[in-house]
């Protein structure tokens, strides 16, 4: 495929060894920017505590000490905290799935009355800084209006708001509409109802934004920080983010970078194991200019 | 048409209902107002019933990541059980036990435990959210057998308006921390810490004459902490924050000047504080573990933190009052009581805090047990018993003593009156820290025209709070 | 007749399953942000002491623009989301650019970018934490190497906001370089081939074929981005403590929160939220009318 430079240019004498110079710097500078935290953090983990606050900091460990990572499991339960933070991750990314996609196919394609203002609506509340409604929000969950139920402690405090979600929305209908009206139309003569038209026709076609919205829900739940430190003020029911933070100020700084290196681990596993079809969801999906 | 009318219909409701629910928040405060002293003065005074069954919730369970202590706590729930066999201890943990947000989200939306931990300057922000029980019908010499040896000036941050709210567990009074180690080295006596800002001034530039990155005296001066130091610093000059009412800034004095003096000269003139600053807690704890570090002002458990968290040893590090010796500021935590506990509850609570905070040998005092934990016993914190209690405490911290009380021996011998921090402490630090990073980053600084700044916003502060 | 009224039933049916499939997300929506939000906007005119709650007007906005921290925290925001678009516009459209012409070692690169972004931000923050140490950081050591000066990074009044905005940076740039890459890719090699047959150097290319080409996604992504980093807050709290040093990293948000749950003075936590609401909503409607006359 053709780009800003031309192969042709490339294959110039000059041009080739240009290239592998910027070839050389870029994996090595990018090496260094991305994988060197990361080999910090794990070398971090098998040093005492004195060589890792010691000055100037060391590049190996002086002595390995893999304890630090089983008191770090332990101390801190990362498990149990990894544990809550996928379910809380999954179980977003089943009910956004669920009514966004909904929701963004009904404002698409079945275009009730009010749709645009629902949609201006919704779209509104991504201008609302999230800190700014956290302690109404907070009073809502504690006493849902009409229903009467307490949210906090349980994992719908965390799942119900993330389905609030207007950029999520915003993408899949902007897909959807792209979708041509005429398969629409044919699948109604055809006698097909809406959710099955919905079924059968729009959601194999929009694997790729799925795809794209999948990963922002689950990261969504992964970064959170402030909410999750609201609703969930059981250690036993807390996501990483929390738990570690506030566990790492009583335990030493060795064991809790031995904890953030476990704790990185599942994720940048898979991503490594999945980034093929990662990359390919979030570069091909439906953000194209 | 429909959908209209019905979209339409259901957001009024929402909002009719938001409405209704703001208004039921409102009148809840007030009617719940009065059960707890209704409970009856004839017998709330008497202490709980063993038969009497009640399920009290209780915050501030040690974590996991303190096995021992947490073992501690189930032992002491399964012997308070045995007097108390029909009260159930529902046990929460978490660490830290406050956060800031989830103890104002908790307020707010009144979940927190029947019995909750907070610190001294709290019990302002728990009464505005209309968060406490008036306790002080059920505290007595009965209820609370060591009540008369209680510091009255810690019990007193637990008050308002004369009335009881919470029994402290914890209290710290500021004092000089030192490293005996770089006392060694730069030939000053490690038994003879300064007391005087003169005298620190003059051993922070023996220590600092050491080199090799070692700074003679450190201080902070970042999120708050550098306005809570200076604080700290006043008090010990015999200064004051605020005017007794509160209402005004009452810092812009000579001693108050004298404070900012003595960090500009340290850091300045004496160029004894290294050009790192705006520092925060921990940083200057983890300075001194690692032997970069001569003196700062500080308390007590800091020696713990150095010890258990950052792997240093209890022989190097020693303890002096509070330079200058007027009045050493004092902070540390309580259990408050819910409002609209019931008054078996409050009893219940009451019975577990005596058992495991105020009871001599036994909870947090039974010293061999903490030694046989491998916990360190001897450090003076906490620190609220006077008189004939506190005689006993020390006897009995000395014959389990895992640390070297005598490297403390100064603090104690001196035994500065300790001074509770001002009302709104928060939003004034907030604003002295600016003052205190100033002269410790900024050569030029000018003493005069930055306490003028900081007292008309404290004062502008202090107005917008009435 | 019966025609009109057939079809008005039927869209009658028809609006009801549209509202039907609606109805969760509209539940979502109206408990966890509309309904707060007209709380919140109640709320700033209340204020709340010994339990008892009372309509005080505007005097919480009042005494908001009268606190000293108002303005800085202001322009603290500002300058933080100009740093932050700076870098965090800026770096990932380059590196993006840079990628798109590699013909070598492209996945590695583009899955080294991503992966801060598949971190748990807890892990990153704290690691940026340790490294601007002054003291015993990587950081300053490796400045001391390279016999440059060493910083105070956040210790300093300086230099702190820049700090957490390189960490910001570092976290967040992989989600944005993809984005940009997808867009470079939808360029059709033609229009560069025309350029160059006009004599267009690399520059001029880059200005004239690629800008343009991707300036919708461009724009787009830069909303989102003024208006996310105009609501920085786990950085900074977690970094300096949320203030730093003198104040320097005090952002319009950090001051909610600190009004909100370190002064327990919730009335002016959401007269300054309200503020914000409005300074947010202003831009965005401005951006839209702008870009509505671009186009």
């Amino acid at each position: 495929m053709r780009t800003l430079i031309s192969d042709t240019q490339l294959n110039r004498p000059g041009g080739r060894r240009a290239y592998r110079i910027v070839l050389v710097l870029v994996v090595l500078v990018f090496t260094l920017v991305f994988l060197g935290p990361l080999y910090w953090l794990v070398t971090g983990g098998l040093k005492s505590t004195r060589e890792v606050i010691q000055n100037p900091p060391t590049l190996f460990p002086h002595q390995l000490h893999p304890a630090t990572y089983r008191e770090a499991w332990s101390q801190l339960r990362i498990g149990r905290l990894l544990f809550n933070t996928l379910y809380y991750a999954f179980g977003a990314l089943a009910l956004q799935l669920v009514f966004d996609v909904a929701a963004a196919y009904a404002l698409s394609k079945l275009r009730p009355v009010l749709g645009n203002l629902i949609l201006g609506m919704m779209l509104a509340t991504l201008m609302i800084p999230a800190a700014v409604l956290i302690v109404p929000q907070y009073l809502t969950v504690l006493d849902l209006p009409l229903l009467h139920v307490n949210l906090v402690n349980t994992p719908w405090a965390i799942w119900l708001p993330t389905v609030a979600n207007a950029f999520n929305i915003f993408l899949l209908k902007r897909f959807f509409d792209s979708i041509p009206e005429e398969l629409m139309a044919a699948a109604a003569i055809d006698g097909a109802s809406p959710l099955r038209a919905l079924w059968s026709i729009v959601l194999p076609m929009s694997r790729p934004i799925l795809g794209v919205v999948s990963i922002f829900a689950v990261v969504n739940v992964w970064k959170d920080f402030l909410w999750p430190l609201l609703v969930q003020p059981d250690p036993r029911n807390q996501p990483l983010n929390i738990g570690i933070n506030s566990l790492s100020l009583g335990v030493s700084q060795n064991v809790v970078i031995a904890a953030l290196a476990i704790a990185s681990a599942p994720t940048v596993v898979f991503f490594l194991i999945f980034q093929r079809n990662i990359m390919a969801g979030l570069t091909s999906g439906g953000l194209k200019g | 048409m429909t959908s209209d009318v019905l979209l339409r219909r259901s957001v009024a409701l929402l909002a009719a209902a938001g409405l209704a629910l703001s208004a039921a928040a409102c009148s809840s405060g007030t009617s719940s107002g009065g059960d707890a002293g209704k409970a009856g003065s004839a017998d709330a005074a008497a202490p709980l019933d063993p038969a009497a069954k009640v399920t009290v919730s209780i915050d501030c369970q040690p974590p996991v990541s303190k096995p021992a202590e947490r073992k501690q706590w189930a032992d002491d729930v399964a012997a308070f059980n045995k007097l108390y066999p029909n009260v159930t201890v529902a046990s929460k943990d978490g660490f830290p036990c406050e956060e800031p947000a989830a103890f104002t989200a908790q307020l707010k939306g009144r979940t927190q435990t029947d019995v909750f931990y907070s610190y001294f300057t709290d019990l302002n922000q728990v009464l505005d959210a209309n968060g406490a029980a008036d306790i002080s019908a059920y505290v007595n010499e009965k209820t609370v057998p060591a009540l008369k040896d209680i510091d009255p000036s810690v019990l007193a941050t637990l008050k308002a308006d004369g009335k009881l709210y919470g029994l402290p567990t914890s209290n710290y009074k500021m004092g000089l921390l030192y490293n005996r180690k770089l006392f060694k080295q730069a030939g000053l006596d490690p038994e003879k810490p300064p007391t005087t800002w003169a005298e620190i001034r003059e051993a922070a530039k023996k220590i600092a004459a050491l080199g090799n990155g070692v700074n003679g005296y450190g201080d902070y001066s970042a999120t708050n902490q550098g306005g809570w130091h200076y604080t700290a610093e006043l008090y010990g000059l015999g200064g004051s924050m605020t005017t007794a009412d509160g209402k005004k800034a009452a810092f812009n004095t000579a001693e108050g000047k004298q404070v900012l003096q003595n960090l500009y000269d340290l850091r300045w003139t004496d160029n004894a504080m290294g050009a790192t600053q705006g520092l925060k807690w921990p940083d200057l704890m983890t300075r001194m573990a690692t032997d970069k570090l001569g003196m700062y002002v500080g308390a007590p458990d800091d020696i713990t933190y150095m010890v258990q968290t950052l792997k240093g040893n209890y022989d190097d590090y020693g303890m002096g009052p509070m330079p200058g010796g007027k009045s050493a500021l004092l902070g540390g935590n309580d259990y408050i009581f819910k409002k609209g506990s019931t008054p078996d509850q409050i009893k219940a609570g009451i019975a577990w805090i005596n058992f495991k905070y105020l009871t001599i040998g036994k909870g947090q005092f039974d010293y061999a047990r903490t030694k046989g934990d491998g916990l360190p016993v001897g450090l003076p914190q906490p620190f609220f018993f006077t008189g004939a209690g506190l005689a006993a405490d020390n006897r009995a911290k000395a014959a389990s003593a895992t640390v070297p009380v005598q490297n403390y021996a100064p603090y104690l011998a001196a035994s500065v009156p300790g001074k509770t921090e001002p009302a709104n402490a928060q939003q004034i630090y907030k604003v002295l820290d600016n003052a205190v990073s100033a002269v410790l980053t900024d050569r030029g600084a000018n003493v005069d025209k930055l306490l003028a700044d900081a007292e008309s916003q404290v004062n502008q502060v202090l107005a917008n709070l009435q | 007749m019966a025609a009109i009224r057939t079809s008005t039933r039927q869209r009658v049916r028809q609006n009801l399953t549209a509202h039907g499939f609606l109805l969760g997300a509209l539940l979502c929506f109206g408990y966890f942000s509309w309904y707060p939000m007209v709380r919140e906007v109640v709320m700033s005119f209340q204020k709340t002491k010994r339990g008892r709650t009372t309509w005080v007007g505007l005097d919480n906005l009042d005494r908001i623009v009268q606190d000293p921290a108002f303005w800085q925290a202001w322009r603290n925001t500002l300058l933080f989301t100009v740093l932050a678009l700076l870098l965090g516009f800026a770096v990932p459209f380059v590196v993006a650019v840079l990628l798109n012409e590699l013909r070598h070692a492209k996945a590695y690169l583009r899955v080294l970018v991503y992966l801060p972004v598949m971190m748990p931000p807890v892990a990153s923050v704290l690691l940026f934490k340790y490294f601007y140490d002054p003291g015993h950081g990587l950081f300053n050591h490796l400045l001391a190497g390279l016999g440059l000066p060493t910083l105070a990074w956040l210790n300093s009044s300086t230099t702190a906001m820049f700090s957490v905005v390189l960490a910001a940076t570092w976290m967040t740039m992989g989600g944005a370089t993809l984005i940009y890459l997808a867009a470079l890719q939808n360029i059709p090699g033609e229009l560069y081939e025309a350029a160059e047959l006009d004599g267009a150097g690399l520059l001029r290319r880059i200005w004239h074929v690629t800008v343009p080409q991707t300036r919708l996604i461009l724009s787009l992504l830069l909303l989102l981005q003024i208006v996310a980093t105009m609501q920085v807050f786990v950085e900074p709290f977690l970094l300096t403590g949320g203030n730093g040093p003198e104040g320097s990293t005090t952002t319009v948000v950090y001051l909610i929160y600190q009004y909100a749950f370190n002064f327990d003075n919730y009335g002016s936590a959401s007269a300054l939220g309200l503020v914000m609401l409005l300074v947010l909503a202003g831009f965005s409607g401005l951006y839209v009318r702008l870009s509505r006359s671009a186009d």
